[in-house]
């Protein structure tokens, strides 16, 4: 399992793209905090949003995590690189698991990439004060549960697209879905609010719970999904779980 | 003592409600080379799938190395190297780092340069894969396949888009590492092209295994032949029948049956020249092997 994980690390980090995918980020995210040092009073680079936001860092992250996950299992067959992988004497559960636990790796370092690059350049502003309180919570209390949020929100998306790129044996669906389901939470969210207040049992629906990072932050969603902060997040998590069970038996029958 | 490193024990296989294998049943020794000679669609791969735990089968079995091997059990298959249909492919990797991804980490650097070395492969191997050549990709499929010293290879057409050198030189690898112990399962729709280098030749023919033979045997079956070309054909026939002299007639020319050393020819050409037959040419014909696979192919056409 060990050598499965490496040799899918050795892939992950010998792709071009997956350092110009960071370099790209880190890039945006000093633009951003440029433009928000000359342009102190534009509403457009408000120094908290752009620090709640890790400087567009958090989007960034998901994008790039999106298209990594529908690649990680459709490039193979892509590539006709499956067989090569499951001739040995591993698993297909393994082969499945290694690669599910490096596209998780590589959502979590981006993550702490983004967050730290946010730190310090926050820091060298010198504009933002992470101790400050707004509603008696401590700025950097906030910017920590949102991280967790995402983090919840983010481990639900890919894992739907996972499945996606999984049962379609292509990365573009997948990647498609990801970018709808996430434009999804941020845009459609009001309309899916509208739906559950007319029909309670909509609430259970998926994309429900990829509000459970917004509502970590904001409690009083609550009233709106109608379903209590633990139970969205076990819910989100459950989902994940499911989704990538699913993944899972495709790729299990898929024939070579 | 000889012991079997691969066992196909009457294997059965069927897509939906195709019958693709029929009681495909074989084995392969130790430091042998296992020819799988078949039309396209006879099977080949399939078997190759089903030996390598990729596909489900729906009857009988496989042993390497006395494990069973199952989509679901493949712990033998850690002394197994393959190349399958075609090699895959990383584009954004070197074909160097190709090998380090697959190769185990005991002895790596050396087995990657002794594999590199003998696939003539030294010039481009720092090169990315998706700028290689049909060939060029096959020796990295071949590679790959070889570079940990497996107990027993499996290639599939391994020839492929491989120019003559290269085939000479895959053929010096496969011939060293069988006498070092190495086994190898070879298919190929071409039979001569497995002929300087495999031991035994199982032909297959939708899904059945029609013939199983030692190589060396089978070379006879096309043998070795002359061809006279006499300035009047009947003359010449009636002086050879005579003779008892065994022939058949192709156009103009009278071809003599196998002969592997000159007694033939010789009595043949003394029984023309006492009749006063003029001889316009002789020509060595080479065995024709393929001639005999398909004659072989075709006979099993008419049994089914
Ligand atoms: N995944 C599949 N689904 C359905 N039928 C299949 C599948 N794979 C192979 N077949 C069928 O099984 C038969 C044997 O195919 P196989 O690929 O083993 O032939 P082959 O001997 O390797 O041929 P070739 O020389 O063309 O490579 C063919 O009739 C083919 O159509
Ligand atoms: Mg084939």
């Amino acid at each position: 399992m060990g050598t499965l994980i490496q040799q899918e690390w050795y892939k992950l980090t010998h792709k071009l793209g997956t350092w110009l995918a960071i370099g790209f980020m880190v890039l945006v995210q000093v633009a951003m905090a440029v433009l928000a040092a000359v342009y102190p009073d534009s509403p457009l680079f408000n120094a908290s949003t752009l620090v709640e936001n890790s400087y567009i860092g958090g989007d960034l992250v998901m994008f790039i995590a999106i298209a990594s996950v529908a690649s990680i299992v459709s490039m193979e067959f892509q590539y006709g690189t499956m067989k090569q992988l499951l001739y040995r004497q591993y698993y297909r559960s393994q082969v499945f698991l290694s690669k599910v636990v490096v596209a998780v790796l590589q959502f979590l370092i981006l993550q702490v990439i983004a967050a730290a690059m946010t730190v310090v350049l926050s820091l060298i502003g010198g504009k933002y004060d992470w101790f400050a309180t707004a509603k008696n919570v401590p700025h950097w209390q906030t910017y920590a549960l949102g991280q967790a949020g995402t983090l919840l929100m983010g481990l639900l998306l890919l894992s739907v697209v996972l499945m996606l790129s999984t049962l379609f044996k292509t990365n573009a669906a997948a990647i498609a879905s990801g970018f709808i389901g996430y434009f999804v939470i941020t845009i459609a969210a009001g309309i899916l609010i509208a739906l559950i207040a007319k029909w309670e049992w909509l609430k259970w629906n998926p994309f429900t719970f990829l509000m459970t990072g917004n509502q970590l932050v904001t409690p009083a969603l609550a009233n709106m999904t109608h379903l209590t902060t633990p139970v969205m997040v076990v819910g989100s998590l459950v989902y994940t779980v499911l989704f990538g069970l699913i993944a899972y038996a495709s790729f299990r029958k898929r024939s070579i | 003592m000889t012991s079997t490193i691969l066992t196909v024990d009457h294997l059965d296989k069927a897509f939906g409600g195709k019958q693709v294998l029929h009681g495909v049943d074989f084995f392969v020794e130790e430091g042998h080379v296992v020819g799988l000679v078949g039309p396209n669609g006879a099977g080949k791969s399939t078997i190759m799938k089903a030996i390598l735990g990729l596909i489900p089968i729906n009857a009988g079995g496989v042993e390497i190395g006395g494990e069973p091997v199952s989509i679901t059990s493949h712990r033998a298959l850690r002394k197994v190297g393959a190349l399958i249909e075609y090699p895959g492919i990383y584009p954004f990797l070197t074909g160097r780092q190709h090998l380090e991804l697959f190769a185990a980490k005991h002895h790596q650097a050396t087995n990657i340069k002794q594999i590199v070395t003998a696939l003539g492969m030294d010039t481009y191997i720092d090169r990315k894969a998706k700028l290689y050549s049909l060939g060029m990709k096959q020796k990295l499929g071949i590679a790959q396949a070889l570079v940990n010293q497996p107990k027993l290879v499996i290639l599939d057409e391994p020839m492929n888009g491989l120019d003559p050198q290269a085939v000479k030189d895959l053929r010096d690898i496969i011939r060293n590492m069988a006498a070092n112990g190495t086994s190898f399962l070879i298919s190929s729709h071409i039979l001569s092209e497995l002929e300087k280098v495999a031991d035994d030749v199982l032909i297959l023919n939708h899904g059945h295994i029609v013939r199983e033979a030692p190589m060396a045997d089978l070379a006879k079956v096309g043998g070795l032949t002359y061809v006279i070309t006499p300035a009047n054909l009947s003359q010449a026939t009636t002086a050879l029948t005579l003779a008892k002299v065994a022939y058949t007639i192709e156009g103009a020319t009278v071809v003599l049956h196998e002969d592997t050393d000159t007694d033939l020819l010789n009595a043949a050409l003394y029984a023309l020249v006492q009749n006063g037959v003029a001889i316009k040419a002789i020509d060595r014909k080479a065995r024709d092997l393929e001639a005999a696979f398909l004659a072989m192919v075709h006979e099993d056409k008419g049994e089914a």
